[in-house]
């Protein structure tokens, strides 16, 4: 206790031990920062969707292989990233028995685009006590078309093109936008409305780039990444190793 | 002593020695006494026709509303108890309504036809919220869903059929021999509106005209060519081709008349 700073001391909730120092604040927070990035890109009749599999508090790594992303569907992938892992499984679990109700009450499987109004309801549910979660939906629409949906923490949504959340987020997210969205380059073309114009093995060895250029920097992204890539004949998943450090 | 038919029927969740809710069967007896229904369905659309009894020449014939839209692909006509309808119908619009705010689509057509269907059975529970007896009212729902279009009947059992044509009411028996020997299942739409105002024309006490009857009917219209989508986040799911149900006109349901007489 004699190392730590007062200011530690107060925040880790201990309480300071010298009389001298004065009031002491204790504080408890509700929320852990477990840290870690999703990604997701759409092309024409596929999408790909791909988190890190690091687990984190702080400095400490918790696990190498907590995967962020959960099947919902076999057109639609949830990716949660920049969470905390108990708000995450919570969501995942509610998610999934929702899912099931549907299929119960309506005969069919939720098209991607009901999934993510879904999540957008569960989030916006909570709006006075967020679940500390940055999902990406990712899948195919009616149509056959890959899509992408993002999410705050309360529930805004919006279909795009490609996506980033967590911690590496600000890594990442200026790449995708000079190689996939180019909406300020005056010399280059743009994508169509609804996907990027790459093809599918352009986009996987682009997440892999984003993801080890990532782990370079970010000290919470790192150990595996899941790839899933989505596509008429259902979820594909690859697993693509970053550095263990 | 116990067996006569009247120490049975009181509860409406006791069940007599044979295995029957009288109470329920009792309202299902309620239909037989309202004015006749018909419903059509074609590849083209489902039609619906009631009967509006005018018990007055001062009552005001548009005030009489058997037929209620639930959603924009979504219509019922009923026969019975009308106002025991109403609360039928609210429940079915609330479903509706929040299914395509929760999941951002139009409700199936069999999944609200389940809903309303809970809330028939729900009654005799104890809580304040629920009815104390049968709905007294019998139902056809005409939909368009992606499914296309369907014709779907409920009852105070919480029963519910999907049907090519149906006729509830006080002359449904004569309304379904004649549905079922004129029924085709290629007919157009127009057909099927001229099949269900001639079902009417032929039980109706009354003489018919365009004002103690109502039509309605879903159909999914052409659609103008959509704007060329520019941005991912103005993409609205679903096709720009949208079923309708409409509550036709006086106007409207004359030119089916006179297209009956011709």
């Amino acid at each position: 206790m004699e190392t730590m700073s007062r200011d530690v001391a107060a925040m880790s909730g201990y309480g300071a031990s010298s009389a001298a120092a004065g009031p002491t604040m204790h504080q408890w927070s509700p929320y852990v920062m477990n840290s870690g990035t999703v990604m997701a890109i759409c092309g024409k009749d596929f999408a790909v969707i791909a988190g890190d599999t690091r687990m984190s508090v702080g400095y400490q790594i918790q696990s190498r292989n907590v995967g962020k992303l959960l099947k919902v569907t076999d057109k639609a992938v949830l990716g949660t990233g920049g969470h905390c892992q108990a708000d995450t499984l919570n969501l995942q679990k509610l998610l999934r028995a929702r899912m099931v109700q549907y299929e119960h009450q309506n005969g069919k499987t939720p098209k991607t685009s009901a999934v993510a109004q879904l999540v957008s309801q569960m989030l916006y549910g909570r709006r006075f006590f967020p679940l500390l979660t940055k999902n990406i939906v990712a899948g195919l629409d009616e149509d056959g078309v890959g899509c992408v949906y993002t999410f705050d923490v309360v529930g805004c949504l919006e279909r795009v093109r490609v996506a980033c959340d967590g911690s590496a987020e600000e890594l990442i997210q200026p790449v995708l936008d000079n190689l996939l969205e180019r909406q300020h380059q005056q010399d280059k073309p743009k994508p169509p409305p609804l996907h990027v114009d790459l093809s599918r093995e352009d986009v996987v060895n682009i997440v892999k780039d984003a993801f080890t250029s990532a782990g370079e920097r970010d000290i919470t992204t790192g150990d595996h990444v899941d790839i899933w890539v989505i596509d008429a004949s259902g979820v594909h998943q690859e697993k693509f190793d970053l550095k263990y450090d | 002593m116990f067996m006569t038919r009247s120490e049975y029927d009181r509860g409406v969740n006791t069940f007599s020695p044979e295995g029957r809710l009288f109470q329920v069967e009792y309202a299902i007896e309620a239909i037989k006494l309202g004015s006749t229904v018909v419903g059509v369905r074609t590849n083209e659309g489902v039609v619906l026709a009631v009967e509006k009894r005018i018990s007055s020449p001062l009552l005001e014939p548009a005030s009489v509303e058997k037929i209620a839209e639930v959603d924009s692909h979504i219509g019922v006509a009923m026969s019975g108890l009308t106002a025991d309808a109403r609360t039928l119908v609210e429940h079915a619009r609330t479903e509706a309504q929040y299914h395509r705010f929760a999941f951002n689509e139009p409700m199936l057509a069999e999944a609200l036809t389940q809903s309303i269907c809970d809330l028939a059975l729900g009654f005799g529970e104890t809580d304040e919220a629920s009815m104390s007896r049968p709905f007294g009212v019998s139902l056809l729902i005409a939909a368009w869903d992606e499914h296309g279009p369907q014709l779907f009947h409920t009852d105070p059992s919480g029963t519910s059929s999907r049907y090519d044509a149906k006729a509830i009411g006080s002359a449904s028996e004569g309304a379904q021999t004649a549905l079922q020997e004129a029924y085709k299942k290629d007919m157009t739409l127009g057909q099927a509106e001229a099949l269900a105002v001639a079902t009417l024309k032929q039980v109706m006490e009354e003489k018919i005209s365009d004002t103690n009857i109502s039509v309605s009917s879903v159909t999914l219209p052409e659609a103008d060519a959509p704007e060329p989508l520019k941005f991912a986040c103005h993409y609205v799911p679903g096709s720009a081709r949208q079923p309708v149900f409409h509550i036709y006109t006086t106007a409207e349901v004359k030119a089916i008349m006179d297209r009956l007489t011709a």
